[in-house]
């Protein structure tokens, strides 16, 4: 299991658009993925508890991966929430 | 991971989705935001209101009013994800003009007030009023029949007929 703090730092933060893109990229791995900001933590996987969270940009949140791909996954994601988009 | 939130499992296997609000029941390709128009966030239909009260669209279980109650999030008896979404870039207004009657976990009925917004505050400090109204866990649809109306009324008049993939 692999945890990782992160400042996001999406212009719109997670809302509508990059949440939706947000969690394509988390259903792409198989490994389980939480986020989590201020204590709640909801499933990468489902857009309504991406939503939900009301990230801002410039909030910390917590990302919590863990299965096979969870190298890949962490890094992945960490670029998304940085604004580095890898592909 | 499963939850046991529906009590004894009925066997229906069909969930009607009434409109959340009073007003025209469109297409979401006329949403002006790609977001939901290209179905991004999932498919359903969007409502332009003509009040600012919106009313639970099924009997079901609150997973969520969003910080800026802007937005709710319902699960429905069925275990389908329906999202709400009170007008577009309404994220921005912090919650001004909105009020929330529910919050996360409650029990809803079909008709129950959940949110109470200004149409006025919306319409002069957001991109529009238009509402989406989408099922968020399309892995449960199997087929989605929407109905488009002229003149919806809140909690009477059925906007999304669909059987559920168990």
């Amino acid at each position: 299991m692999l945890e990782k703090e992160i400042v996001v730092d999406l212009e719109s933060g997670l809302h509508a658009r990059p949440a939706a893109e947000f969690v394509k990229i988390a259903s792409s791995f198989e490994s389980e993925i939480t986020l989590a900001k201020n204590g709640k933590s909801v499933n990468a996987k489902s857009i309504m508890g991406v939503m939900s969270l009301g990230v801002s940009k410039g909030d910390q949140v917590d990302l919590i991966v863990d299965g096979s791909d969870e190298n890949e996954a962490i890094t992945t994601i960490e670029n998304f929430l940085i604004g580095r988009k890898s592909n | 991971m499963f939850k046991k939130w529906f009590g004894e499992k009925k066997n229906k296997t069909e969930e009607i989705i009434m409109s959340p609000l009073d007003g025209k029941v469109v297409d979401l390709v006329e949403v002006p935001d790609p977001t939901f128009s290209e179905k991004m966030i999932g498919e359903g239909v969007a409502i332009i209101p003509e009040n600012g009260r919106v009313l639970s669209p099924v009997n079901g279980e609150i997973i969520q009013i969003f910080p800026t109650k802007h937005a709710v999030g319902i699960r429905s008896e069925q275990g389908l994800e329906i999202l709400i979404h009170i007008g577009l870039e309404t994220v921005t207004m912090n919650g001004d003009g909105f009020t929330a009657f529910v919050s996360a976990g409650d029990r809803v009925e079909l008709g129950q007030p959940l949110i109470e917004f200004s149409i006025e505050k919306v319409e002069a400090n957001a991109k529009s009023t238009i509402t989406p109204v989408v099922i968020t866990n399309p892995d449960h649809i199997g087929h989605l029949q929407v109905s488009l109306s002229e003149k919806a009324k809140a909690a009477e008049t059925f906007i999304m007929k669909i059987e559920i993939k168990k």
